[in-house]
């Protein structure tokens, strides 16, 4: 625990990444609860449950919309689903990215080259409308589902990442110490490369997140994908739909933005704060 | 030395080949094997939409599957379609603008998006570089770790909700800039400066905010680059030497970051094109992004393909260019 508080000490970046990150995951968790007490038991998506376009006040703090929904618990409902299959996506990115990740630095040679040019190629290869054409074919795309596809374009970036630490990792003197020493294979992938790994899956996981998220959102901002899932771009879809910019309601475009936006700071804010404490000789030389 | 240069150049473009005909190939295959085919799904959009209640003709239906090759066994579609596309760059009609080939309709907006994606990524690259050789070199200033801080929190912004926010600010608040599209439409195509005016001013705000991220984005890995290389020892032995900033800087400094940050471009080429596809959504602009939206609006099976096999014949070509220009940044890889 001490350990611990000392990491967050050293860096204010993973601090303030950490600490935005957990603000809007509990925000997330406790969507049903706020919108219930606030909305008395009506779903957040329900149209016509107040006046279209009333202006911020005690009751709405955000105002309402085109539709006459309180801006503020569909913005809740919103984060609620786009952090869900952010994390379900970049969870099950991640994965794949670690199984493929250890069966290169396993195995080696032709299997970890077939492995990184396929995964350079998902890089390399515009993956929007590929994802987009998926996504308007296959019918009854539901959480579940879209979290799959969206994790199929995006284990690529994570295991690269990943690799590139491996990489790093394999060179440090204590690795051939333990070889030295005579511990097994096993014992040293789980006592000495497990632990100052996981950090580096993070940092994928992280990364895996917010692209799955961007992807997400740009999906649904061009009004494809389940209509029944209200993710935050499928909110700017309405707004954007309903001409709330011609009608100059800036508000509710912008802070849909603005809450993924803080996500996605937040994300790499612990990346880079991550990277800080376990390469410290970046910091020694970055001096930041 | 020659022979070297010409095995990497050869060995490069068979690899790009192999990648292009891999993923078109999985790709082709994934859209087939989703149940029903794309003249019957287009048919129910119609209906759909229009509220048709008469189901369409049969012969109707044959004949459509006939032109558009559906017919046929997958393998013998897969092959036909490739040989096509090889032989004749030909990606079957479109069914909106139907005899019009796809191949038609792509053509026309590409040239729009290159020019703008093209400027715009050269732009951000350059002013990413410089920005970031300049923040690494005087990495201990304040102003200097502000611009990294700053700068990591922006080049986090997707392009895509940056472009809303642009349009919001400067279209529809301040009235400074045009709704849509490439060039007024009181004009007509020349090379009179009022059409240029014209369609500088049109592509101003797609291009600031692709520009916006990603100079911010290469500034921070041109940073860490530079950071890296100023722990040489030969940058010590350099400065010990007493050899002028300007030299270190173009000589050791610049020569060592420009090969990464090329391969870092390459890489995130794909990347920036999916963002672009929505940037010319938001903006109108009639590039091939805007195509490919009213093609998915109208389920235009065949210029849906023809885009994405474009953009991806696209981008891997810039990104061999790039490579391609690997050996004169860095002789190691001329020597092989």
């Amino acid at each position: 625990m001490k350990r611990i508080l000392l990491i967050f000490k050293y860096s204010p970046k993973l601090t303030v990444g950490v600490l935005i990150l957990l603000f809007l995951i509990l925000l997330a968790v406790f969507e049903p609860t706020i919108n219930y007490y606030r909305l008395g038991g009506r779903s957040s998506t329900e149209i016509g449950l107040f006046d279209t376009f009333l202006p911020p006040s005690r009751e709405h703090p955000f105002g309402t919309e085109a539709y006459g929904r309180d801006v503020l618990s569909l913005l809740l409902t919103g984060l609620r689903y786009s952090l869900l299959i952010g994390f379900t996506a970049g969870g099950l990115a991640t994965l794949i990215a670690v199984f493929l990740a250890s069966i290169a630095g396993y195995k080696g040679g032709r299997i970890e080259a077939f492995i990184t040019t396929i995964a350079n190629a998902i890089l390399i290869i515009p993956s929007w409308p590929i994802l987009a054409i998926i996504v308007l074919f296959v019918t009854k795309v539901n959480l579940l589902l879209l979290s799959v596809i969206l994790a199929f374009f995006s284990w690529a970036g994570a295991s690269r990442q990943i690799k590139a630490q491996i990489a790093s990792l394999k060179e440090r003197p204590y690795i051939d110490l333990a070889k030295v020493t005579g511990f097994s294979d096993l014992e040293i992938m789980f006592k000495e490369i497990l632990p100052n790994f996981l950090p580096y899956i993070f940092v994928g996981f992280s990364s895996a997140v917010t692209g799955t998220i961007m992807a997400e959102t740009a999906i649904r901002l061009v009004g494809l994908g389940p209509g029944d899932i209200p993710s935050l771009g499928q909110f700017i879809n309405w707004a954007i739909y309903s001409g709330t910019l011609a009608q100059g309601y800036y508000l509710i475009v912008i802070s849909p933005i603005a809450f993924l936006i803080l996500t996605f700071v937040s994300l790499n804010l612990i990346n880079v704060g991550l990277d800080e404490v376990f390469n410290p000789r970046l910091k020694q030389v970055t001096g930041v | 030395m020659k022979k070297s240069i010409f095995s990497y150049l050869i060995n490069r473009i068979l690899l790009y080949a192999l990648i292009f005909l891999i993923s078109l190939s999985a790709f082709f295959f994934f859209i087939n094997l989703v149940p029903g085919d794309p003249v019957t799904r287009y048919i129910q959009m119609l209906e759909q939409r229009y509220g048709l209640s008469t189901p369409a003709s049969e012969i109707v239906i044959q004949k459509y599957k006939e032109v558009f090759g559906l017919n046929k066994g997958l393998f013998e579609r897969y092959t036909s379609y490739l040989s096509r596309l090889i032989l004749h760059f030909d990606f079957g009609p479109s069914f909106v603008a139907f005899p019009k080939p796809a191949i038609e309709l792509i053509l026309e907006s590409l040239p729009w998006s290159v020019g703008l994606l093209g400027t715009s990524v050269i732009i951000a690259w350059v002013l990413g570089v410089i920005l970031g050789t300049i923040v690494g070199w005087k990495r201990e200033s304040k102003i200097s770790s502000t611009f990294f801080t700053i700068g990591l929190v922006i080049s986090q912004i997707p392009t895509y909700l940056l472009a809303i926010v642009l349009v919001m600010v400067f279209t529809f608040w301040l009235n400074l800039f045009p709704m849509g599209g490439a060039y007024s439409a009181m004009l007509q195509r020349s090379f009179s400066l009022r059409f240029i005016l014209s369609l500088i001013k049109h592509a101003f705000l797609p291009s600031l905010s692709l520009v916006f991220v990603y100079v911010f984005g290469t500034m921070i890995s041109q940073r860490a680059l530079v950071i890296n290389v100023l722990g040489e020892d030969y940058i010590k032995l350099a400065e010990a030497k007493g050899l002028k900033s300007s030299r270190l800087i173009n000589r050791y400094i610049l020569r060592n970051t420009l090969l990464p940050q090329a391969t870092g471009l390459a890489l995130s080429l794909g990347f920036i094109v999916n963002g672009f596809f929505l940037i010319e959504w938001i903006f109108n602009y009639p590039g091939i992004g805007r195509l490919f939206m009213m093609a998915i609006r109208e389920m235009d099976y065949n210029v849906l393909m023809g885009i994405t096999i474009t953009t991806m014949f696209c981008v891997l070509t810039a990104n061999l260019i790039i490579e391609f220009l690997y050996p004169l940044i860095d002789p190691r890889i001329r020597r092989g």
